[in-house]
């Protein structure tokens, strides 16, 4: 036995020391990375119906990645548009929910984080309530906001903006905003932990020199938020790319999202290693996305999650 | 100093407009669940109605899906707590080289979109299944056991966060106190860490349920033949929307405030009962501290008794309050509207029709700025077959076109109503 293990059983007993580290090895060996692998390999294979897996048929092939980018063999175009396009527009709306995201919250964050005081916590409150109601039900709610008869139309034609109900949905804005406002809590959270502990004598001292507060936020603040804006934006990016019930609720008739695809490709066409590799797709996009982003940003991996 | 109230001023809009689009649109909805239009609106509003509520209570689906749900959160929080206490422990004591990748690891399913955790989950628990040459019916590919499953991957790794946290604050000497008193290394584990971890233990344990309950992206791959809550709703938000939904909003954010209140009083009156004995001398300690009245100096206590007093009426009222009266009101107001409405068109096609008659039969009495127009209608040659009105279906509708046509046919002219200005924009 290695020595590691010894020291284990030896802290923890043998009941207790076995009881841990099963645990820990079903979570990540036959939860995590397991699974993840298994969906690797799987979107490799041919879609075969269950008699014929494992059979002389069942061998590494490309083609589920071939499908994403040239399409249907023989098809009319020489590469798989349809799918591309989406792909390509859910990661830029990805990006700009998650651009939105940042500059709503900030302010918000910064205000909480810095300000003391009992309507603090009445304020945390508040941010967290709507987080304990359902994804699907929030979805709804804004749905009924934006529907053509909806609350907004309602008023903005009383209001005489509009003569003609404006259609929120079929021009993705109930999409946007219904994916902004389901990630609020996880750009503000990270943010605010940081903020909280950044010591005010610092912006004191800033003003005192005479900064203004554009420039003490940006050579004080944000510099020391920066672990917190980036974890922020991390969740938020990783999480509306692969939203799902936003764009099912929310989206217009002809728009669909990356995820969309995916969920079809498993239910609509039973077809589950092209939806395997999808999602791999989709997984490996976004981390190198992340990874790029924080290269840029020069942000180390180890302030995410703090 | 100007500037500092403009910024002041500025702030509380700031917090206004976001406080608005993050509690506008549950305000809303929870108002729909009251108005009696089957599709949900807050405008215009109608009448007031309980029946979306007893219509959630008859909706056997939705039942079944918060059965299912309960016996997935249930099952995802003991899983996932014991997994997420496991893996803090680890962390606290592995070789520091596998630390950091071991962290990865365990924090990355947070990460991992939703999708592609149902989707691996899925993948690989039927090929286990495969590979142990079980059938298509066996445990591993029930759809409760691959949801908790699916779940409890990622949920874990909230209840580690939460865990680790307190786990920090841990003195590890206390453990040792006890095993060197000749405990054995469970009874430690049971009897000093345990007690130490409960209030951690107790929030990941809701955190947990909370996050399986309202989970979609996951358990869609996974749910099998037993659809949880959300899947539900999202079918039916879906597949056409009824206040039936707003009404079950509803309940669960007035749960979510019930509860959020009760916790909020709670944290205040322990406070006040430190504070009162900070201030006591020994000889009232020992007596027993006056504590202020529960009420008193509390405002979350007082706001939470009058939720409830709120509660009680509302359902006091409904069941006594019946809606069909305003209901049957409306409906007759609506029908007045709409008659109104017909009237309306057909007295305008009426006189439009009169125009034309006296343009026809009458051409000294057409005001001078109309002359034009009657002027080609009675060199008009189709009658009126171009005529938009004669395709339209409804009676009054038929009456304008036989007019126009005897118009036509009496007077023997060229193109018809083509060239009339009023019959293209008489719809």
């Amino acid at each position: 036995m290695p020595g590691f293990l010894k020291e284990f059983f030896n802290r923890n007993g043998m009941g207790m020391g076995l009881t841990i580290l099963g645990l820990v090895l079903f979570w990540t060996v036959g939860l995590i990375i397991l699974p993840q692998l298994s969906m690797l390999d799987f979107s490799f294979r041919p879609n075969l119906p269950p008699p014929e897996i494992g059979g002389p048929k069942d061998v590494y092939t490309l083609e589920n990645y071939k499908y994403l980018i040239f399409g249907p063999e023989g098809g009319s175009q020489d590469y798989n548009v349809v799918d591309l396009k989406v792909f390509y527009r859910t990661l830029i709306a990805a990006v700009f929910v998650t651009i939105f995201n940042l500059i709503l919250c900030y302010p918000i964050a910064y205000y909480l984080g810095q300000t003391k005081g009992n309507h603090i916590r009445i304020f945390a409150l508040m941010l967290i309530i709507p987080y304990w109601i359902n994804e699907i039900l929030r979805a709804f709610a804004l749905r009924i906001i934006f529907g053509e008869s909806g609350v907004l139309n309602t008023v903005l034609m009383g209001l005489g903006v509009f003569d003609t109900p404006f259609d929120f949905v079929r021009n993705d804005i109930a999409l946007y905003a219904g994916l902004g406002y389901a990630y609020i809590l996880l750009m503000i959270f990270p943010i605010y932990n940081v903020i909280e502990s950044l010591d005010r004598n610092q912006i004191e001292a800033a003003r005192d020199m005479g900064a203004s507060w554009w420039r003490i936020h940006r050579r004080v603040v944000i510099p020391y938020a920066k672990p917190g804006i980036s974890s922020g934006c991390t969740m938020v990016f990783m999480l509306s790319a692969g939203a799902l019930a936003a764009p099912q609720i929310l989206g217009g008739p002809s728009s669909l999202w990356f995820t969309q695809l995916i969920y079809q490709q498993f239910n609509d066409n039973s077809d589950w290693p092209q939806g395997a590799a999808y999602a791999v797709v989709l997984l490996v996009t976004c981390i190198l996305l992340v990874l790029l982003a924080m290269r840029l940003f020069k942000v180390n991996m180890g302030d995410i999650g703090k | 100093m100007m500037s500092e109230r403009i910024i002041r001023y500025s702030i509380w809009i700031y917090l206004g407009i976001f406080f608005a689009y993050l509690l506008g649109p549950l305000v809303i909805m929870s108002i729909t669940a009251f108005n009696s239009p089957t599709f949900p609106r807050a405008t215009p509003w109608e009448c007031l109605t309980f029946e979306w509520f007893s219509a959630l209570f008859q909706d056997q689906r939705i039942l079944n899906g918060i059965k299912n749900s309960i016996i997935v959160g249930l099952g995802t929080v003991i899983l996932s707590v014991s997994m997420g206490l496991a893996g803090a422990l680890m962390l606290t004591q592995i070789w520091p080289k596998l630390r950091a990748t071991y962290y990865t690891i365990i924090i990355a399913p947070i990460l991992i979109p939703g999708v592609v955790l149902g989707i691996s989950t899925l993948v690989f628990w039927d090929r286990i299944n495969r590979m142990l040459g079980l059938g298509a019916d066996s445990f591993l590919s029930n759809g409760l056991f691959l949801t908790i499953i699916g779940q409890s991957t990622f949920i874990a790794s909230y209840c580690l966060l939460v865990l680790v946290a307190r786990l920090q604050r841990y003195d590890l000497a206390l453990t040792e106190a006890a095993l060197d008193l000749g405990a054995s290394h469970a009874q430690a584990f049971r009897k000093i860490l345990l007690p130490f971890m409960r209030p951690a233990i107790a929030s990941a344990a809701v955190l947990a349920f909370l996050a399986s309950f309202e989970n979609y992206n996951t358990t869609t791959f996974t749910f099998g033949e037993y659809p949880t809550l959300t899947i539900e709703l999202a079918q039916k938000v879906r597949y056409g929307i009824t206040p039936a939904i707003s009404a079950l909003a509803f309940i669960i954010v007035a749960l979510t405030v019930f509860f959020a209140l009760i916790n909020e009083s709670k944290i205040k009156r322990k406070e006040q009962v430190m504070e009162a004995r900070k201030n006591a001398t020994v000889a009232e300690l020992s007596k027993g501290v006056k504590v202020p009245g529960f009420l008193s100096g509390n405002p979350a206590a007082i706001v939470l008794v009058l939720f409830c007093i709120g509660s009680v009426a509302v359902v006091g009222t409904a069941t006594a309050y019946s809606p069909d009266q305003c209901i049957a009101r409306v409906k007759e107001q609506k029908q007045i509207e709409a008659e109104e409405r017909i009237k309306e068109l057909r007295r305008k096609r009426d006189a439009d029709n009169l125009k034309k008659f006296k343009g026809v039969f009458d051409p000294d009495e057409i005001s001078p700025e109309e002359e034009e127009a009657p002027k080609q209608d009675n060199n008009s040659g189709f009658g009126g077959v171009f005529d938009p009105n004669a395709l339209s279906g409804d009676d009054d509708a038929q009456d304008g076109s036989d007019a126009s046509g005897g118009d036509e046919s009496g007077n023997n002219s060229g193109f018809g109503g083509v060239f009339d200005p009023n019959n293209l924009n008489s719809d």
